[in-house]
């Protein structure tokens, strides 16, 4: 029996309609299970559905029931596992703001520049970076910006997709 | 088409679901709804005294249908005090519809009068619910919230409706040209590929058992008999939980009684030394498991269950198979005709001896008295004074409850109704109302104890106003009996706050309900008692006046195994409960 810990990207497809975040994020606190990052938005004006996707950890046994009881969730259309499938994409955006106030900022420009993270606004106080990446990509970047002074940041939480035409259904 | 208020959406949509009768309490905000069942005959309203009661009422006229139980309360209050019920109905899978009414749409938000998020209260407690905010979809959502009580693992839908909505107009063209929610589709049909797997461990086992839960009540009377059937062809022994009894006859040789913590030795031998057992309908409930990880150790365990969630929660499962319990027993035993298979009784000849074995240390007994009554005895008498009557039985919680089960009878399902899962004190009385109204002919009895039935007492007003004839059969112990026992066996015997001081009369009590009451605490008076109890027509609380002191066992002390169960009181927990055990409840 799988004991370990692991990590779980959850795609659930959901009506969008009032209190459905709530139902799904209910269910996590109430009984017990970690969120490790959230994110929703409407994907379907058509048919008012919302894709959330979930990652969160456990034991085999722990993951299993928290997607029996995700399915149960009446505005619950449909509920992917992603890392279970075979090749899968996962992707965050972060704004990171940084003290810029009497520093020299071409060094960091360069890495930035390197690393595709684009510069939003800059001015002799402030820079702030929009940059997008795995969670490998997003640790590295958060290890070249460690020299500089964080004003503040704001992440997306990961949103994820499996490759290959066979889509979520709805 | 002609358009007509939300008002009279609610009740041609009730109509159209074939509701005949709703629990309820009126208030400002479901006005328009009281006003229109005013104007109509086809739903008769039950007017309770309390909104929990309404809920519990529901369940109980729910539980011994099997059709659908319809609750209608006002908002704020009315709403809030719903929530128990719900819970209730919720963790032992009730079918219900809790209709709300809610402030005018433009006032949600501003704490207006006899508001509450009841939506946002009743979401974890609820299969589901709905606010409905557009009097258009208001027959969508009634006939949907009626799918979804009913369909898949059955639970309580609350819908709550604000004023405004009641009073607007919309078209209704009838169930049958509403769309119900589609993409709820409970997986009903079960997988052949694992039936065959099933058989064949049915052929090779030495030492099975059929642990049969309230799942096969949930599923009806053709599941019934196809497990009875089943268990037939096989010969094998089966166990019933608390919510199971009846789903196969208690008197039935083959049936060695209600496992768990307050089960018999040899169900609970039974399950701890099988090599295989099959779940049909239950949920490895820890007052079933005990301590987990001594929890039936060298079996092979099968699990039948129409919710995926109920597979792997707390005990691990070698096979499952989703889908009805009616369709799943239907297919096993098809199956078996097919093919022939015959069970040969030698295979498990040693295995019932054994069973035979732990049966004889009769673990019910216990100590009859001629001084005092003894509630075992109280309810021995019960069964065979009424037995030839087919009672249904309520019960309220705590020891009485764990001895009701032990004592009485029951050899149909849907004959019992008890608060399993959340076990709310309080639940008996009304159920046994909800039950009575859908079985005006028959005998209803609550098995009650004193500190439990005046939880709802008030819903004595209601037996009266409707004429109920309902039977309080209570085991007055002058203790809070349950917790007095946890607090001897883990406490040190500090039995603090559950003595129950300053009881009312009952008899009065009845009396002043226009009820009858009887009282008796001699041993030779309990036959008479019932007797009459079972002559008048009307209400009857009986103040049957039991031993205070008596205990029920067997017991499994909490995180205790199967194999350490009390036998009796001079049985003593072994060594010291440990911590663990302790903070179990
Ligand atoms: C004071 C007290 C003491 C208790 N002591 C005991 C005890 O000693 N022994 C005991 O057994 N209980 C005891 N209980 C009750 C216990 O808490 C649980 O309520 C009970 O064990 C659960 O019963 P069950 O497993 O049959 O599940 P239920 O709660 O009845 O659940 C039914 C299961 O069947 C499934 N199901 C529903 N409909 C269908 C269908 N159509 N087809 C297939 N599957 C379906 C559901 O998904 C669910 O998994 C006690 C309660 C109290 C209050
Ligand atoms: C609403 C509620 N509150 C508290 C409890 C905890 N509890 C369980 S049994 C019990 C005592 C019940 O006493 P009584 O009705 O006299 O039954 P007895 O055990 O004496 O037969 C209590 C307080 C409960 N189950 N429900
Ligand atoms: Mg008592």
């Amino acid at each position: 029996m799988n004991k370990k810990n692991l990590k779980h990207i959850l795609s659930i497809m959901v009506d969008n309609e009032p209190g459905v975040l709530a139902r799904v994020v209910g269910l996590f606190s109430g009984r017990g299970y970690n969120i490790e990052s959230l994110s929703v938005s409407e994907v379907d004006s058509h048919k008012f559905l919302s894709r959330i996707t979930v990652v969160t950890s456990g034991t085999k046994i722990i993951v299993d029931q928290i997607k029996a009881q995700l399915a149960k969730l009446i505005p619950v259309h449909n509920l992917v596992d992603i890392t279970e499938l075979k090749s899968f994409i996962g992707k965050e955006l972060i704004l990171i703001k940084l003290d810029v106030k009497n520093k020299k900022t071409f060094d960091l420009k360069k890495k930035l520049e390197r690393l595709s993270a684009k510069i939003l606004e800059e001015n002799d106080l402030e820079i702030i970076v929009q940059f997008t990446g795995s969670p490998n990509e997003v640790k590295k970047m958060e290890s070249i910006l460690q020299p500089y002074k964080i004003i503040e940041q704001t992440r997306s939480g990961l949103v994820s997709m499996a490759t290959g035409t066979d889509y979520i259904k709805k | 088409m002609k358009k007509i208020t939300g008002a009279e959406i609610v009740i041609q949509t009730l109509i159209e679901e074939k509701v005949d009768v709703i629990f309820g309490y009126p208030g400002g905000a479901v006005l328009p709804i009281y006003d229109e069942l005013f104007k109509q005959k086809k739903i008769r309203h039950i007017l309770v005294r309390h909104e929990q009661a309404a809920v519990h009422a529901a369940e109980g006229y729910a539980r011994s249908t099997g059709k659908v139980g319809v609750v209608l309360v006002t908002s704020g209050p009315g709403a809030t005090n719903t929530v128990t019920g719900l819970a209730d109905a919720m963790m032992d899978s009730v079918p219900l519809v809790c209709i709300s009414g809610q402030v005018p749409t433009h006032m949600i938000g501003n704490d207006a009068f006899q508001e509450a998020d009841i939506v946002g209260i009743t979401r974890p407690c609820t299969k589901h619910n709905y606010l409905v905010k557009d009097v258009n979809i208001l027959p969508n959502v009634i006939h949907s919230a009626f799918f979804i009580a009913k369909n898949g693992r059955p639970g309580p839908v609350l819908v709550d409706i604000p004023k405004d909505i009641q009073t607007f107009k919309a078209v209704y063209k009838g169930k049958k040209n509403t769309k119900v929610i589609s993409y709820y589709k409970p997986n009903l049909k079960p997988n052949i590929n694992q039936i065959d797997q099933f058989i064949k461990l049915l052929e090779n086992s030495e030492k099975p058992i059929f642990y049969v839960g309230g799942g096969v009540i949930n599923s009806g009377e053709v599941a019934s008999k196809n497990l009875f059937k089943l268990i037939k062809s096989t010969g094998f022994p089966c166990t019933q939980t608390l919510m199971g009894l009846g789903a196969y006859p208690t008197s039935d040789n083959q049936c060695v009684g209600m496992l768990g913590m307050h089960g018999t030795y040899e169900a609970n031998m039974s399950m701890y030394n099988c090599d295989l057992m099959i779940c049909v309908g239950a949920r490895f409930d820890d007052r079933i498991t005990g301590k987990v990880s001594g929890f039936s150790p060298k079996s092979k365990k099968v699990h039948f269950d129409i919710d995926a969630s109920s597979f792997n929660k707390s005990v691990n499962v070698d096979l499952t198979v989703q889908g009805d319990l009616a369709r799943i027993l239907q297919v096993i035993n098809k199956k078996i005709e097919e093919k022939k298979t015959s069970f040969k009784k030698a295979k498990i000849k040693d295995w019932w001896i054994q069973i035979n074995k732990w049966r004889s240390k009769d673990c019910l007994k216990f100590k009859n008295s001629d001084k005092i009554i003894k509630p075992q005895h109280a309810l021995k008498r019960l069964d065979f004074l009424t037995k030839k009557y087919n009672p249904f039985i309520t019960t309220e919680v705590g020891q009485h409850q764990m001895w009701a089960a032990q004592f009485l009878t029951f050899n149909k399902p849907k004959h019992w109704m008890t608060s399993g899962g959340l076990g709310t004190m309080g639940y008996g009385l009304p159920a046994a109302m909800g039950v009575q109204i859908a079985h005006p002919n028959s005998l209803v009895i609550d098995v009650a104890g004193e500190a439990s039935i005046l939880m709802n007492i008030q819903e004595m007003s209601t037996i009266k106003q409707f004429r109920l004839p309902v039977k309080i059969f209570i085991l007055n112990n002058h203790y809070m009996g349950m917790v007095r026992q946890w607090q001897e066996l883990l406490h040190g015997n500090r039995l603090s706050e559950s003595y129950m001081d300053s009881l009312p009369d009952f008899v009065k009590l009845a009396e002043s309900f226009g009820a009858t009451g009887l009282r008796t605490e001699k041993p030779s008076e309990i036959d008479d008692l019932i007797k009459e109890m079972i002559k008048v027509k009307g209400p009857v609380i009986c103040d049957v006046i039991v031993d205070p002191s008596e205990n029920c066992f067997p017991m499994i002390p909490s995180g205790s195994t199967h194999n350490q169960m009390l036998l009796g009181p001079n049985d003593k927990v072994e060594g010291e409960i440990s911590e663990d055990g302790m903070v179990l409840v």
